[in-house]
């Protein structure tokens, strides 16, 4: 899309299938990245200290530029720099496939499961699907310029949602006022409705806040850190955690395309007015929860409305701005429209391209089969599976096999993705890099260090940024500069 | 099995996507589940085989 570079964090959960009490997750996490690295020899680890969590070895760039990482003891991928929905589509999936061969060639995969979801029913943990949109350094990143973005993310959850039984315990949520932290009021509605069939969002219950820098606590409709990832005094780049893993491929394109379609629409003063939400974080849980599926929302005007009436609104102005802008935006904009034309009626005609539509009607049909009722723990097990990456198991691969489920992208293109990276940015130059320091061999016996260099590492690789030994540092500010030409010479001089 | 198909990699102009599908359309988006279907015989089936006390195995940790 115009001018537009994407990225996906994935965190995925694994779920140990036999009684390993000697195992936990995390260790078969780092048996899978292990693999990875030193048997598949898809890309290098770290040999630097990347933060008080990232030691040595914790995690490298791959081939394709991309990241696969251990975070707080989940193995997590984050895409390459993609400038077109249909390389991060391929991307996400290809982070997917990659774990999942690597699970099946260690012989695991009737001992473990990858489960691409966002909650522990049981333990009310959550973990993240983040997403990355570069936007220029003017962006009106103020509380009154991102109002129309966060009335957006709110209601897109009714197409972007990829659903759950139940809900999640009462958050901690902070609000900042002058320079402390004080307890932000609570949802109303905890303790009041403790046994919920089944939600929209996985993540709704966990947005405690609209605006806040954290990741970890306290997460909010908006991330605030600020951290580009780039040249910052040109670029921004907009951090949400609020989503939902998609295993749909037209969600995941949905998600990303509209989102892009709606940062383009506030930077260049497009975005409707007049549709700030009434308590928004506490609308994101409504919404979600909302059992009828009609979705009204309050705005601050004190005017009442549907989420699918605002998210018309945003497309009716992506449509008259951005209608022909190029192929990928028409596309948004179709599915958008029909998205949105569906949700006003049956949501089975959404199995197969909306999530949460997917597994309510998975479930509901097993419900229907077996007689159970809401209340039944086993559905929180048939909740997982829909996420289970392995294609004979998961629920989603399930519908894909009977021909339910509409493909962005060809399975030769995933292939392509989990070795290459996009060519047109980047990421392009950094695969090349990966590639170079992955044919050089063993890294630290290979070279004769000046002695005051012996304790520094061979190499040290960043998104914006690498230095081998000895050699000045290679800055790519410029997510848009493949820097491909740059970086072969730089490496024919080493 | 059906394809809204997009470019696999554009760096330059590139054909036009296919419209959206509307549930209705010859090969579009998933029709309207039929009871007692072929293919939901095939996914009962797979969902049968799901441990029914695997959720309490999970057992993740928080993260981002």
């Amino acid at each position: 899309m115009l001018n537009r570079i994407f990225g996906l964090e994935t965190e995925y959960g694994l779920l140990v299938n036999q009684e390993r009490p000697d195992h936990s997750p995390t260790w078969f996490a780092h048996q899978i990245r292990d693999h990875l690295f030193h048997v598949q020899r898809r890309g290098i680890l770290d040999l630097h200290h990347r933060g008080h969590d990232e030691p040595p070895g914790n995690g490298g760039f791959l081939t394709n530029a991309g990241r696969m990482y251990l975070d707080m003891g989940h193995l997590e991928w984050a895409s390459p720099e993609c400038e077109s929905l249909s390389d991060v589509v391929a991307a996400d999936r290809a982070g997917d496939q990659l774990l999942q061969e690597a699970v099946q060639d260690l012989g695991l995969a009737d001992t473990v499961s990858l489960i691409k979801n966002n909650v522990d029913h049981e333990t009310d943990a959550t973990f993240g699907s983040h997403e990355n949109y570069l936007v220029s350094r003017r962006f009106p990143f103020t509380r009154r310029g991102l109002g129309p973005l966060v009335t957006f993310l709110v209601t897109r959850q009714i197409f972007t949602g990829a659903g759950r039984i139940g809900t999640a315990g009462p958050q901690d949520g902070w609000v900042q006022m002058d320079r402390l932290l004080v307890p932000r009021a609570m949802s109303h509605r905890y303790g009041q409705e403790a046994l919920l069939p089944f939600q929209i969002s996985q993540r709704a219950d966990y947005i405690v806040n609209d605006f806040f820098e954290w990741v970890q606590q306290n997460r909010a409709i908006v991330n605030t850190r600020d951290e580009p990832l780039a040249d910052p005094n040109q670029y921004r780049r907009i951090h949400l955690l609020l989503g939902d893993s998609n295993m749909a491929e037209v969600a995941t394109g949905l998600k990303l395309g509209t989102t892009g379609l709606v940062l383009q629409l506030i930077e260049e003063g497009y975005a409707p007015l007049d549709l700030d939400l009434n308590e928004p974080v506490e609308t994101m849980q409504d919404l979600s929860q909302d059992q009828s599926r009609q979705w009204i929302v309050q705005l601050e005007s004190g005017k009442t409305i549907s989420a699918i009436d605002i998210q018309e609104a945003f497309l009716a102005a992506a449509t008259e701005h951005y209608r022909g802008q190029d192929d990928e935006t028409d596309w948004v904009l179709d599915q958008w429209e029909a998205v949105l034309r569906d949700l006003r009626g049956d949501y089975q005609t959404l199995v197969g391209r909306v999530d949460w539509a997917s597994k309510l009607w998975l479930l509901e049909t097993f419900r229907e089969a077996e007689q159970m009722t809401w209340a039944d723990p086993s559905l929180k097990s048939l909740d997982l599976e829909y996420h289970n990456l392995h294609q004979s198991k998961g629920l989603y691969y399930g519908l894909m096999e009977e021909g339910r489920v509409p493909r962005l992208i060809t399975d030769k293109a995933i292939t392509l993705a989990m070795d290459h990276p996009p060519r047109n940015t980047r990421a392009f130059g950094r695969g090349e890099l990966v590639r170079h320091l992955l044919a050089c061999g063993p890294h630290e016996a290979s070279d004769d260090p000046k002695p005051e260099e012996r304790f520094s590492p061979s190499y040290v690789i960043n998104w914006s940024i690498f230095q081998l030994r000895g050699h000045a540092p290679f800055p790519m500010p410029d997510p848009f500069k493949t820097y491909v030409q740059e970086v072969r010479t730089h490496l024919r001089a080493v | 099995m059906n394809h809204i198909s997009m470019p696999e990699r554009r760096e330059g102009p590139g054909t036009p996507m296919p419209k959206a599908p509307s549930p209705s359309d010859e090969g579009g988006g998933p029709r309207k589940p039929e009871t007692g279907s072929p293919d939901k015989d095939n996914l009962l089936k797979r969902m049968r085989k799901v441990d029914p006390k695997q959720a309490e195995r999970y057992r993740q940790r928080t993260g981002q």
